[in-house]
């Protein structure tokens, strides 16, 4: 009897240490950053093999730099124009938070979003209407790679695509 | 007047963007050392791994700081990455309303989202310790004029209106008022149809500064609206040339932006 009660002893103290060394792990464990905040890497399951940055060690992340020809407006207008709204997308108010790079042959590529509501925390919208956003802005094609300091580059940037009741609206 | 505001704008864009005074925090403590480090980390480069470890590390010794919070967000935001970037400037904003909240405004305005840009400064401003000529990050613009063109989007134009005149009359003489404050309280009267009042506003814009292509652009549209074609048409080439002058003032965070484009399809328009 006096055996049974040391070896559940035993039993208890190491299902204690066990769980606070998974706690130390994590407590220690260190948040693992790219060598910049928005660096993409590619993924084969997400992105386009063809779209290759022309030097992917100096990639700029300057929003500004990179333009779209006829600015803002023009991007909007295209892009409103493409959208096909379907009923099912007046459920959605929010917005879309739209990641992608420019390389210098002005192709875009490794797009990756997010879709916050109007408190901008994180949300969903229906399936159909995120796969309509997002193939409408991977089809404009009059982006503009930066050029800084009289030099060429590849670069990152982001737009925002707000919706009312499923409508983009415009800036 | 403008000196002396432009100068305490710039203290208060530095109490907001620094790190503080590290003597204030106990010798030996972990704030006081979170607070070196945040001086020793200055030359990083901001969205760096380094640069984000050094914050982690910062937190780690001090996590009430919200200096080093919000100054993590910021590579967060800029590259469109909210929920992560808004996490951080959230706690921020939750450990001192006082620095952040214009900050968090300004992120919100810039982000289109101008209900809780409302939201934050209408908390801001009636903090007890509220600094009433709050700047913009750039230092460039009262955010009062943040809130106005907010309450304008969100469709109160008369509130926008009144907004914006308060602001420029807490201002003790003409030379205290910024390079596009007459700007944006024409472009609202433009969008309220008050084209005579707008056209007044455009008039004193036009002695701050003549470099400002969009000032030009919606005064054609405010005689277009008043029916006079000739002048529309004088003020949308006025608005092309500048343009296409590489010294011209860029349209920076307003809203109602105007673009080389639309100044074009103005002038097409009344061509045909």
């Amino acid at each position: 009897m006096k055996a049974n009660k040391t070896y559940i002893y035993i039993a208890l103290l190491l299902v204690f240490l066990s769980c606070n060394s998974k706690k130390e792990t994590e407590v220690t464990q260190k948040p693992e950053y790219l060598d910049d905040i928005g660096d993409t890497t590619f993924n084969p399951a997400l992105d386009n093999a063809n779209f290759k940055f022309c030097d992917s060690t100096n990639v700029l992340h300057k929003r500004a730099s990179v333009a779209y020809t006829g600015g803002i407006t023009a991007m909007e207008k295209e892009l409103i124009k493409k959208y096909k709204k379907q009923p099912a997308f007046e459920s959605f108010t929010g917005y879309f938070f739209i990641r992608f790079a420019v390389n210098c042959n002005n192709e875009s590529g490794r797009f990756r979003w997010e879709i916050v509501d109007e408190e901008f925390k994180e949300t969903s919208c229906p399936k159909a209407l995120e796969e309509e956003i997002i193939s409408t802005v991977k089809s404009l094609q009059q982006w503009n790679y930066p050029i800084y300091r009289g030099k060429s580059y590849d670069g990152y940037t982001f737009i925002i695509v707000k919706l009312k009741n499923g409508n983009i609206l415009r800036s | 007047m403008k000196k002396i505001l432009f100068t305490l704008g710039c203290f208060c864009t530095t109490l907001l963007f620094s790190q503080g005074n590290c003597l204030l925090y106990p010798e030996g403590s972990d704030a006081r050392k979170a607070c070196e480090l945040a001086y020793e980390g200055k030359s990083l480069k901001q969205g760096s791994r380094e640069s984000q470890e050094m914050f982690d590390s910062i937190l780690k010794l001090n996590p009430e700081y919200d200096w080093a919070y919000m100054e993590k967000s910021v590579a967060y935001l800029k590259r469109g990455l909210i929920v992560e970037g808004l996490e951080l400037l959230d706690k921020a904003v939750e450990l001192e309303p006082r620095y952040n909240l214009p900050y968090r405004a300004y992120w919100h305005f810039q982000n289109r989202n101008y209900k809780l840009c409302i939201r934050d400064l209408e908390r801001y401003y009636k903090l007890p310790n509220a600094f009433i000529y709050e700047l913009t990050p750039g230092g460039d613009k009262d955010m009062r004029l943040l809130l106005a063109m907010s309450y304008a989007k969100e469709g109160n134009l008369q509130k926008g209106i009144e907004t914006v005149q308060n602001c420029l009359k807490s201002y003790k003489r003409e030379s205290d008022f910024g390079l596009v404050d007459y700007h944006i309280l024409g472009m609202l009267y433009v969008k309220n149809k008050q084209y005579k009042k707008a056209l007044e506003a455009f008039d004193k814009q036009l002695k701050m500064t003549e470099d400002y292509p969009d000032s030009y652009y919606y005064m054609g549209l405010a005689y277009k609206a008043l029916n006079k074609p000739k002048e529309a048409k004088m003020h949308f080439e006025k608005a092309k040339d500048k343009f296409l002058d590489d010294s011209h003032i860029r349209n920076g965070y307003l809203c109602y932006k105007v673009y080389y484009s639309d100044v074009l399809d103005e002038i097409d328009a009344l061509s045909e």
